[in-house]
């Protein structure tokens, strides 16, 4: 096991290092000056040109690049044209929140997808299963900030019971930055009200972010369990007489549960990138809108710093579930994956 | 079976009921009393602020900057300045000495007063950085110099008849609150960073709203400064936020949740009529001086043809565009927005009339070979509404047997273009704002051969005759013979129709009209000539708001 997850550590740094040098490269091959896009069309020509060599924009584009590479290493990403702070602090500043969004996303959309795909499975054919899948096939088919608007016009406007702007309400005290994650952070200080705000705030924009991923993860639950329920090995156990409450646990849903935590994987990593127009949508400051404001603005080391942390998260993630898989079914392993 | 199928349905319902029960309730019953917060005015604009008055100069960082810092005149909508920091000024040397004399006991939001050091700080601050509005001054302003500690003094490299109308862009900052805050080791030399940091979240500045707190992506909140020296109204707000949110429907639900009290001004038109059917909402509609332009390259073929660019403008039916695609615009009338003071209204323009166009079209070069000579149209894909105003260019000109192509580019790529004349396409849809509220602003900004190879002047028009006539006009310092300049300059563009000027915009905002006074609102109800610089509509010292009202509303 630690061998191979070594060895999933160092081809991941591979790609970790190719990626880097594609989205250098892209980042850069993109037409408009980022220099005179950052200081405005009327900022004088000294002006533009003294920024280009703060940002090395005036060297060779590999010369550039191993600047931005060894500032990468001393973990300094370089300036933001759009925020002009520093990019590291950005991301310090807006992954949090971010990530308090797709974890509790996250939550939603296993334990959700799974729970429904259960209940619709073992009452199937009946009123709930047909419930759950006419649920499913509209969260698969709608995109995550159609749900996002269609919740803020429903449980912001019509039944105004959740907030639907920014991480936490006027005149409350964001706890002090601990993990950058407000939930955690005010629940570590003990200021229960301000967790209760800032969960409150997370509410619609995880559910609006989990739907499409639940919905999903609901369907495949649903089909693999059936699939299991006629296979002989129930049957055998059936008539051995093992309690059927022991079978459905044991026996039918870890198995089935496979496909399941394989395509959620996905979509969890997926979340990032969803997130942001959900985020947009409820003016939430968090990485993903940063991530396209600096890409819209041309903000190159913004745009590198914001890919190469969702790459780190994603080769991440499907590491761990390499795991998870080959420890819901061994007969998997992680050699062969 | 059943009875497991039973519980599960209910404990979907009772899950359900305890949200909302839980998220509810509370909220209502607090929301009836009427607190000190509720005393606001949120705007949304778009992200991001920059409240440093060295590096801001968009539609949202003026909104912030006019709040935040003093001037030392301050605009009205006739285009005319009045005293504000400064009581008093004398002109000398023929337009080459301006001597400001300051108002006596102002205070920066830290307790300092404000002196002629700060005056002559901020000015040197903004020049040296250059960035944000130093475009304005960086060609004129050849130094300036505290003479006592109530007198400034600017020295002008040549006249600039309208500076006084460009000193509203000139933000005094705190002198010894940025030196206390400079990082060290900064591109500024001695004065480290200037302070860009920490003004990128602080204030230096004595406005009557002072910064209390900076989320970055997402608000800025100020609240009242109480010793402000230009007093205050009872119901003056007490708070003011600016939100970087401008999606149509997030605005929309807090419009109608009054958690916001004006919009943005970028909201789609079927947005603005929503919000106009929600009670106590209405929309203010008012020319704010920038103008909607179709920038002809006249140095490409076929639009370097004055004749084909004559019957180009002579096709274009300008009456659909007002009507249908930008409601409550105005047809424009020449190259400088009606409501700008220095507008000749004498000149003529141009009307739709095929006859002419066609009788134009034959006396251009490319007549009879239309067909090997295709012009080529950018639209900004960031103003969607420009795709229509495409659409029907291209079909008025199919009328004549122009063929027009049309891409969509976004600014970034357009402004990319705009740098060479060859990568610059025939013809561009941009919308232009003056930089300070007179003619001269757009006359210099767009036709002068200093602004080819940026947006502000895709037509490349390097004409030394316009060149002359713009300079010297500038360099007016009366401002009767300026204006006359000014249309003198007018009719010659007129003549040599470098541009289509295709409506004057009418700037939409939703408001609460319930619970808040907005004078510029009530000088568009009125239909009042004149308009303010970008981001002094905003000035919420002069807007008032009543809780009570609002929460009437609920």
């Amino acid at each position: 096991m630690g061998i191979n997850l070594l060895k999933r550590i160092g081809l991941s740094i591979f790609v970790l290092f190719g990626l880097s040098i594609l989205i250098f490269i892209i980042s850069r091959v993109v037409p408009g000056d980022p220099a005179r896009l950052a200081l405005g069309p009327r900022a004088p020509e000294w002006a533009v040109q003294k920024l280009r060599q703060e940002m090395h924009l005036d060297k060779p584009l590999y010369t550039q690049y191993v600047l931005w590479l060894d500032g990468l290493v001393h973990g300094d990403l370089g300036r933001s044209l759009v925020t002009r702070r520093s990019v590291t602090t950005d991301i310090k500043e807006f992954l949090p929140a971010t990530l308090e969004i797709v974890i509790l996303s996250a939550i939603v959309l296993v334990f959700g997808g799974i729970f429904l795909g259960i209940i619709s499975a073992k009452f199937t054919n009946s009123w709930l299963d047909g419930l759950i899948r006419v649920i499913s096939y509209l969260g698969i088919v709608s995109p995550a900030f159609v749900w996002a608007i269609i919740f803020v016009l429903i449980f912001g406007y019509n039944i105004p019971i959740f907030p639907t702007m920014g991480r936490l309400s006027p005149g409350v005290v964001p706890p002090p930055m601990i993990t950058g994650m407000y939930t955690v952070d005010s629940l570590i200080t003990g200021n229960f009200g301000t967790f209760v705000d800032a969960f409150k705030h997370l509410v619609l924009p995880a559910i609006a972010l989990a739907m499409g991923g639940m919905a999903q993860a609901a369907r495949i639950t649903r089909s693999s369990m059936l699939d299991n329920m006629g296979k002989d090995y129930i049957a055998a156990e059936k008539a051995y007489g093992i309690p059927e409450g022991l079978i459905f646990v044991k026996y039918l849903l870890k198995p089935s549960l496979i496909p399941t935590v394989s395509v959620a994987s996905l979509d969890i990593a997926a979340l990032f990138g969803n997130a942001f127009l959900v985020e947009l949508i409820f003016n939430y400051p968090g990485f993903s809108r940063y991530g396209i404001s600096a890409m819209l603005n041309k903000d190159l080391n913004a745009i590198a710093g914001v890919i190469m942390v969702l790459g780190v998260i994603f080769v991440t993630i499907n590491i761990i579930i390499d795991f998870i898989v080959a420890y819901l079914d061994p007969r998997i392993g992680l050699a062969g994956r | 079976m059943p009875r497991l199928r039973k519980a599960v349905a209910l404990l979907l319902v009772v899950g359900l009921l305890v949200t909302l029960v839980g998220c509810g309730g509370k909220g209502q019953n607090a929301a009836k009393q009427v607190k000190s917060e509720d005393s606001i005015i949120r705007i949304t604009e778009d992200w991001p602020v920059f409240i440093d008055p060295g590096v801001g100069s968009k539609f949202s960082d003026s909104i912030a900057l006019v709040n935040t810092y003093d001037t030392l005149v301050f605009p009205k909508p006739d285009g005319s300045v009045v005293p504000h920091l400064a009581t008093k000024w004398d002109i000398l040397d023929n337009g080459l000495t301006y001597k400001f004399y300051l108002r006596q006991g102002v205070k920066f939001h830290n307790g300092d007063e404000v002196t002629a050091e700060d005056v002559e700080f901020s000015m040197n601050r903004l020049l040296k950085i250059g960035e944000g509005f130093a475009y304005l001054f960086t060609r004129d302003v050849a130094g300036v110099k505290a003479l006592d500690k109530y007198t400034v003094e600017f020295q002008l490299k040549k006249p600039f008849g309208p500076f006084l109308q460009s000193l509203v862009r000139l933000y005094i900052l705190n002198k010894d609150e940025v030196l206390a805050h400079i990082e060290k080791n900064g591109q500024y030399g001695e004065m480290g960073d200037y302070g860009k940091k920490w003004l990128l979240t602080h204030d230096a500045g004595s406005g009557p709203y002072k910064v209390k707190e900076v989320k970055m992506e997402e608000y800025v909140l100020w609240e009242k400064f109480n010793d402000y020296w230009g007093g205050w109204d009872p119901n003056a707000p007490k708070f003011f936020k600016l939100s970087g949110s401008v999606e149509p429907i997030t605005v929309r639900t807090a419009m109608g949740r009054r958690e916001l009290e004006i919009t943005d001004e970028l909201q789609p038109l079927e947005n603005y009529k929503t919000m106009d059917k929600i009670k106590g909402v209405d929309v203010a509609t008012f020319l704010n001086g920038h103008n909607l332009n179709l920038m002809l390259n006249t140095k490409k073929a076929p639009t370097d043809d004055v004749h084909f660019r004559r019957a180009l403008a002579y096709c274009i039916d300008y009456n659909a565009i007002i009507t249908s695609i930008y409601p409550g615009s105005a047809l424009s009338k020449g190259p400088v927005p009606a409501v700008l003071p220095g507008h000749d209204p004498t000149i003529p323009f141009f009307k739709r009339d095929l006859a002419k166009a066609k009788e134009e079209l034959k006396q251009s070069k490319y007549y009879g070979k239309l067909d090997q000579y295709p012009v080529s149209l950018s639209w900004c894909a960031e103003a969607p509404e420009e795709e229509k105003l495409a659409l029907l260019i291209q079909a008025n000109a199919a009328e004549l047997g122009i063929k027009i192509n049309i891409t969509k580019k976004p600014f970034g790529s357009m402004m990319a273009d705009a740098q060479k004349l060859e990568t610059t396409p025939n013809a561009s849809l941009v919308f232009v704002a003056p930089h300070y509220n007179e003619a001269g602003s757009i006359l210099m900004s767009r036709y002068h051969s200093s602004s080819c190879g940026t947006w502000e002047q895709m037509e490349w028009l390097q004409d030394k005759n316009i060149d002359n006539m713009i300079e010297d006009a500038l360099a007016t310092v009366d401002v009767k013979q300026r204006f006359e300049k000014y249309a003198q300059v007018q009719k010659a563009l007129y003549d040599l129709c470098p541009t289509i000027w295709l409506f004057d915009q009418a700037e939409k905002r939703a408001y609460q009209k319930d619970y808040v006074y907005w004078p510029t609102a009530e000088r568009a109800l009125k239909k009042e000539k004149g308009c303010l610089p970008m981001g002094y509509d905003q000035y919420v010292h002069d807007m008032k708001v009543y809780p009570e009202k609002r929460l009437a509303l609920l």
